[in-house]
């Protein structure tokens, strides 16, 4: 396997002639891409999720002869490994499936480290928004969880100021936003909404909002005062988990965590509930993408595999989605169905960030929120 | 505190000594006492336990049954154990690694004991420079152990031991790490500190001629038992076991296995010496020193023929070694004298034989 | 004829001559340690870089940025140093010098703790200690009715102590080491003196070892600054940040060269603590024991303290050892996280896929995959252990011969450094720097070496301290009555210095080893093939969220050490015959 994926290295700097196809190859089928594919022999996939796995047996079974190479790891280390191979000349992986997509956004694609390559397959089934600056395979959440069982009528926060106030100091979790992306990308995009936010303030406060000088909006303030309330600050969502959902909790605390853990409540003896109805939003959605990196050695193989990662016709998505296909995370493609156990996608009330304009304003919250600890 | 047991209380009383490691015996019913001021050398080959019966003076093992008088004090014993532990019993010990400590100076080397005795400052501080001087070894004083050299180390080592004014003195084989002409030199130095000091002083050694030269007690030890115990010249002169007779002196004398033949005791086809010597024994050993055999004819004097081994010219004359079979023999020859080795030559014992011992080694008196 | 004759012996002399090896180790030492550390100097330097130095330093920013987890940081670093040389010093000096009951027992206890992941030391404390401020299921004590205040549930003070048990043990392997040649009659000359037991054990055993102290508490220290799992676990939730969680943060929330900066200057100082810790063990107080003969230790007799000190000791080893090892495997067998000791079920060792728990995967003895990572980790291990083991006693070597030295401060101050550097940043500059062939070299990316290289190197503190504190016991006329006999300097390292340093020596690699198979961050990196190492597995299972299968590998991870270290203890006796065991 190491000599191989060596090889395939070495054979990237010589196979020069491969790359000149590549804008030729974003417009084939699958069909016209597999014998392509068949004769690059293998492609090689940084994940964000070890369900790689399942997708590699699913993907060498529908297409023989290619033998997928999966990796799992961080996004944060799917970053750092692409830059420093592709600083050294090295062009060793095809695909990656990553999170995280403001700093992919400012490092790998601004950087003109990968392309972003939508299939013309499922081209029609995905919104514009999901086709670019990065290719959306489905979106995760960062929501207001709570306990359904010490509250079972339903969420005790109904607006996000609630959270500000004595009677949830000290009683608000969330993963360390210095620590992980997601948490910064949650703040940074409620620091984004400081309309929505001071209209969630005039309603929940009957006044108008005060901005502290040195900050920008409502949102800003907000993330100040949520600080300022004994936020606490957690090292990984399982502590997160743990503490909001244990079902023999009396008075249990709230936080900000993801939707989809909820499926192992049943598993873990958990009660997390996601908090739906909150003004002005409960939360983020954030994509999970699918790239090709710029100089793949295997390219035709590469786009059959984002092809694939997009499953087929049916609602589950068929073996090439059905392992990501889980309640609580959504499918950007139309055609899948969202899990019936979970609030649908259109009614869930979290703002979809934009890679983009979430990276132009996280540094500021980022030395916002240093500032606030 | 059956102290007071002996009246004229020796400096060192040893008194049924036993010492045992598990189900091997170290040290074997010794008993030994010298007065205040002797110079006692322990001494006997490799693993005669020598050096366990120091460790035992020092306080540094328990005896396993008998005890240890110091001055008429009882500071040992198989009943009660180290009944006054290492550092008090007034004794200081040498040690053959000289257990230098490495992280301080020479100076802080000598002065730490006195530290632990509570020497206030100054005194110490005299006395640190008295011994410094008293070893020749002044300009030391700053450095480090690492930095001086073995000799100069083994200064500090005495240096150390001799600072507290201890009334003992412990010597474990100290210049067993030293070349041979240091060696010499600090054997007078140590005696020179010896009387110096006053100090008793027990010294191990596997060297004889250390012990012959120091000694004003001389125990020889052999297999965990002491052989002979005495004056060095006693020994010297009568040896009561052939361990004895073989290990001390220089030239090393000559032991000839002979049996009784009619009234002559033979050696081979030759007749040595009278049978009335062995009086009830068949078979014996005679003890002949070097000076007692001579090389040459000599008329009247039994002569056997050797092969010639070699020669050492020692104070005008000559020492000669020779085999007679496997038998190794020292002889002496006027003036220079040189031969071919295994050229044959003869060897004539122009004395009686200065001792005989039986077959199993005891010495026979007449 | 004539040519080859004289060319021979030139040859050797160049070797002899004591400037070859030197030079071939600055040369590694540079590629391996400085080419990496000045890349990350140069990201640095960039305008983004500039403006992350200014953001650190002088910026609102930098108080909580920098100040407050420096702060935290050198708290953290100097009571875990202090602590651990106490704890650790202790145990050694009971376990070397006493005759104690039940030594082999106590000693090897005292080795456990190293190998057991800190964070499960941390997750035992929160076992015991948790309170209620995050909610959720409480600890042992406040489900018992006693309350737990935050001091003691969260920050400094419980970091500070599960940090102290889990590196205690390092400062055990290295005193104990240095402890057991400490020859018998450097203490009898003390007793001699008249010297009670602790005033020979302050004024004699303790100075003597003290090369052997400042290793151990440089090597906690630099430990206690870059452990992550320990702060990050019980500090956030009162929001303790340390240097290493703001450098694990910044980097991981994509402010790569913010992290770099902090990275560069948490080396700063520490290199500059450790620069003094040299200085204390360089120049003329750098002792080698004088000694001809030595070899034999002294035990002093405990008397009516052998039983209350054995249990002192047995129980420190039962809270280091035992209760995170108990918390492991209890959450290897208990279905839900929350509740450790109830409906404890086999299934995520043995059990057969299909079922209703662990979403039908089957237990880790039926992954096919396990055993494969088993093996390829071991693999790993070894190797790396070799070569950071040789490497590093030819750097003690060079370092302790020409102590006092320029080279020898340089080189010792170098080899240190990687245990500072981030584990991300170090791989990252590892493919960065050996993955475009250099000249006539291949590339080495995706290769099985480069990851033995850039191990090598980030291991090789370890091996150059315990190299250091084994050599400084040997005496120079020992290795220089080898150069008598006209023995080269390969030669003398085997038959002289490797046999005499052998127990030391196999206590670094242990500990290279036991590092080796448990860091995850640089093998992630530069491993390239798909069959993985057992920390990878362990990740993987548990970023699906199967706790259970990941601690239970972390278990396997550690029988793995244990048996290295079980293995390494009865090599050494049979290398070091002339120990009485």
């Amino acid at each position: 396997m190491l000599k191989r994926l060596s090889n395939a290295a070495l054979a990237a700097c010589f196979v020069l002639p491969s790359f000149a196809m590549a804008s030729d190859l974003d417009g084939m089928t699958p069909q016209q891409l597999l014998p392509l594919a068949q004769k690059e022999g293998s492609v090689t996939v940084f994940s964000l999720s070890s369900r790689i796995a399942k997708i590699e047996k699913a993907f060498e079974d529908a297409y023989p002869g290619i033998d997928l190479i999966g990796l799992d790891m961080s996004s944060t280390k799917q970053i750092a490994r692409l830059e420093a191979e592709q600083q050294a000349g090295v062009h060793a992986v095809d695909v990656l499936y990553i999170a995280d997509t403001p700093v992919v956004f400012t490092k790998l694609l601004e950087g003109k480290r990968i392309v972003n390559y939508v299939p013309p397959r499922v081209a029609n089934e995905l919104e514009d928004r999901y086709k670019g600056p990065l290719l959306t395979q489905r979106l995760s959440t960062k929501v207001l969880m709570y306990n359904e069982k010490a509250f079972p009528d339903g969420s005790p926060v109904t607006n996000l100021w609630q959270l500000t106030q004595p009677e949830w100091q000290g009683r608000v979790l969330m993963v360390d936003p210095s620590q992980r992306g997601e948490l910064l990308d949650l703040l940074t995009e409620i620091a984004l909404h400081p309309d929505e936010m001071a209209a969630a303030y005039r309603a929940h406060f009957g006044k108008e909002i005060e901005v502290d000088a040195d900050l920008q909006g409502a949102g800003e303030q907000f993330i100040r005062n949520l600080f300022a309330n004994d936020l606490i600050l957690l090292p990984n969502s399982d502590v997160l988990n743990k503490s909001i959902g244990d079902v023999n909790a009396k008075n249990p605390p709230v936080g900000f965590g993801t939707y989809s853990d909820r499926r192992d409540n049943e598993k873990e003896g958990w009660a997390l509930q996601i908090a739906n109805n909150v003004e002005p939003a409960n939360g983020i959605l954030f994509p999970a993408v699918l790239t090709v990196a710029d100089k793949a050695p295997h390219p035709a193989a590469a786009r059959l595999l984002v092809d694939f990662m997009f499953g087929d016709d049916t609602p589950s998505g068929g073996p090439g989605f059905e392992p990501f296909n889980v309640p609580g995370d959504y499918a950007t493609r139309k055609t899948i169905a969202d899990h019936p156990d979970s609030v649908k996608l259109g009614e869930l009330k979290a703002w979809t960030i934009d890679p983009a304009k979430t990276a132009a304003a996280r540094g500021r919250i980022a030395d916002l929120i240093i500032t606030l600890q | 505190m059956n102290a007071l047991a002996t009246g004229a209380a020796d400096a060192i009383n040893i008194r049924s000594l036993v010492k045992r490691f598990g189900a091997f015996t170290a040290v074997k019913d010794v008993n030994l006492s010298v007065p205040a001021g002797s110079f006692l050398v322990l001494v006997g080959p490799s693993g005669c336990g020598k050096s366990t019966l120091l460790r035992m003076l020092a306080g540094l093992e328990g005896p396993s049954e008998g005890e240890i008088a110091f001055v008429g004090q009882t500071v040992s014993s198989g009943a009660g154990g180290v009944i006054a532990d290492a550092g008090r019993r007034n004794a200081g010990l040498v040690f053959q690694s000289y257990a230098l400590w490495p992280h301080m100076t020479v100076a802080g080397n000598i002065a730490w004991p006195l530290k632990v005795a509570k020497w206030p400052r100054e005194k110490r501080e005299k006395r640190v420079r008295e011994v410094l001087s008293l070893l020749g070894i002044d300009a030391l004083a700053e450095r480090y152990p690492a930095e001086i050299s073995g000799g100069q180390q083994q200064r500090v080592a005495i240096a150390r031991t001799i600072a507290p004014e201890p009334s003992i003195l412990l010597f474990d084989e100290p210049l067993s790490n030293l070349d041979a002409k240091l060696r010499i030199e600090m054997r007078s130095e140590l005696m020179r500190i010896h009387r110096a000091t006053g100090a008793t002083s027990v010294y191990v050694t596997h060297d004889q001629v250390e012990a012959m030269t120091m000694a004003t007690h001389v125990a020889v030890l052999n297999n965990g038992r002491v052989e002979q115990f005495g004056k060095p010249i006693d020994l010297l002169r009568n040896p009561q076991t052939t361990f004895v007779a073989t290990f001390l002196g220089t030239p090393p004398a000559n032991l000839i296995g002979v049996r009784r033949l009619g009234d002559g005791l033979v050696f081979g086809e030759t007749t040595l010496a009278p049978a009335a010597l062995a009086a009830g024994h068949d078979a014996v050993q005679l003890l002949y020193r070097a000076e007692d055999v001579c090389v040459g004819s000599v008329a009247g004097a039994p002569s056997l023929v050797a092969r010639f081994a070699e020669a050492a010219p020692i104070a005008g004359r000559t020492m000669v070694t020779a085999m007679i079979g496997e038998l190794r023999v020292t002889a002496m020859a006027d003036g220079y004298f040189t031969a071919t080795p295994g050229e044959p030559i003869p060897l004539s014992f122009i004395r009686t034989p200065d001792a005989v011992f039986a077959a199993t080694g005891e010495r026979i008196h007449q | 004829m004539t040519s080859i004759s004289i060319s021979a012996p030139s040859g050797s002399r160049l070797l002899r001559s004591g400037f070859l090896l030197p030079a071939i180790l600055v040369a590694i030492v540079a590629v391996l340690v400085v080419a990496p550390l000045l890349r990350i100097l140069v990201t640095t330097l960039t305008p983004d870089g500039i403006a992350a130095w200014k953001a650190v330093l002088v910026s609102p920013l930098s108080a909580n940025l920098w100040w407050r987890p420096l702060l935290n940081t050198m708290i953290l670093g100097f009571s875990v140093g202090g602590g651990c040389l106490l704890i650790g010093g202790f145990l050694a000096w009971l376990v070397v010098m006493t005759d104690v009951p039940g030594r082999r027992f106590l000693g090897l206890m005292a080795t456990l703790p190293y190998m057991i992941p800190s964070f499960a030391a941390a997750l035992a404390w929160g076992t015991l200690f948790r309170n209620s401020r995050l909610g959720g299921s409480a600890g042992f004590f406040e489900t018992g009715g006693l309350g737990i205040p935050d001091w003691l549930a969260w920050g400094l003070i419980p970091t500070a102590i599960v940090l102290i048990a889990h590196y205690y043990s390092l400062a055990y392997t290295i005193i104990a080491a240095a402890l057991s040649s400490v020859g018998a009659d450097l203490v009898e000359a003390g007793q001699m003196a008249g010297a009670k037991r602790p005033r020979i054990f302050f004024g004699i055993i303790l100075p003597v070892v003290t090369p052997a102290l400042i290793a151990a508490a440089s090597l906690t220290f630099a430990g206690a600054v870059a452990n992550f799992a320990a702060p990050a676990l019980l500090g956030l939730p009162v929001r303790m940040q340390t240097l290493s969680t703001r450098l694990f943060g910044m980097i991981e929330t994509g402010q790569n060269e913010r992290g770099f900066v902090l990275a560069l200057l948490l080396i700063a100082v520490s290199a500059l603590f450790l620069w003094l810790s040299d200085r204390i063990v360089s120049g003329r107080k750098a002792f080698v024991t004088v000694t001809g003969k030595g070899g034999r230790t002294k035990r002093f007799p405990l008397g009516a303290w052998r039983w209350p000190l054995f249990v002192v000791a047995a129980v420190i080893g039962l809270l280091t050892t035992v209760l995170p090892v108990l918390v492991l495997a209890a959450s290897s067998l208990a279905p839900q996280s929350g509740a450790l000791f109830s409906n404890w079920t086999l299934h995520f060792w043995i059990g057969e896929g299909g079922g209703e728990i662990a979403q039908g995967q089957a237990g880790i003895f039926r992954n096919p995959v396990l055993i494969e990572a088993l093996w390829n980790t071991i693999r790993l291990g070894l190797v790396v252990a070799f070569t950071t083991m040789l490497l590093g006693l030819a750097l003690a070597y060079t370092i302790v011969q020409r102590r006092g030295s320029l080279l020898a401060t340089v080189l010792s101050q170098l080899a240190f450094l990687p245990l500072l550097v981030p584990s991300i940043a170090f791989a990252a500059a590892y493919i960065a720097l050996f993955g475009a062939p250099i000249g006539p070299l291949p590339s080495l990316y995706g290769t099985f070496a480069l990851l033995v290289i850039a191990a090598s190197a980030h291991n090789l503190p370890f091996a150059v301290q315990s190299g250091r504190s084994v050599l400084g016991q040997i005496s120079a006329d020992i290795e220089e009555s080898a150069r008598l006999t006209g023995a080269g300097l390969i030669r003398r390292l085997f038959a002289i210095i490797f046999p005499l340093a052998i127990r030391g020596l196999f206590a670094g690699a242990i500990l290279v080893f036991v590092k080796m198979v448990r860091d995850l961050s640089l093998v992630v990196l530069l491993f390239t093939a798909t069959s993985p190492v057992l920390s990878m597995v362990a990740y993987r299972y548990a970023a699906e969220g199967f706790m259970q299968f990941a601690n239970a590998i972390t278990l396997v991870i550690l029988v793995v050490c244990l048996a290295a270290s079980l293995l390494a203890h009865s090599l050494q006796n049979r290398v070091q015959k002339w120990k009485s065991p």
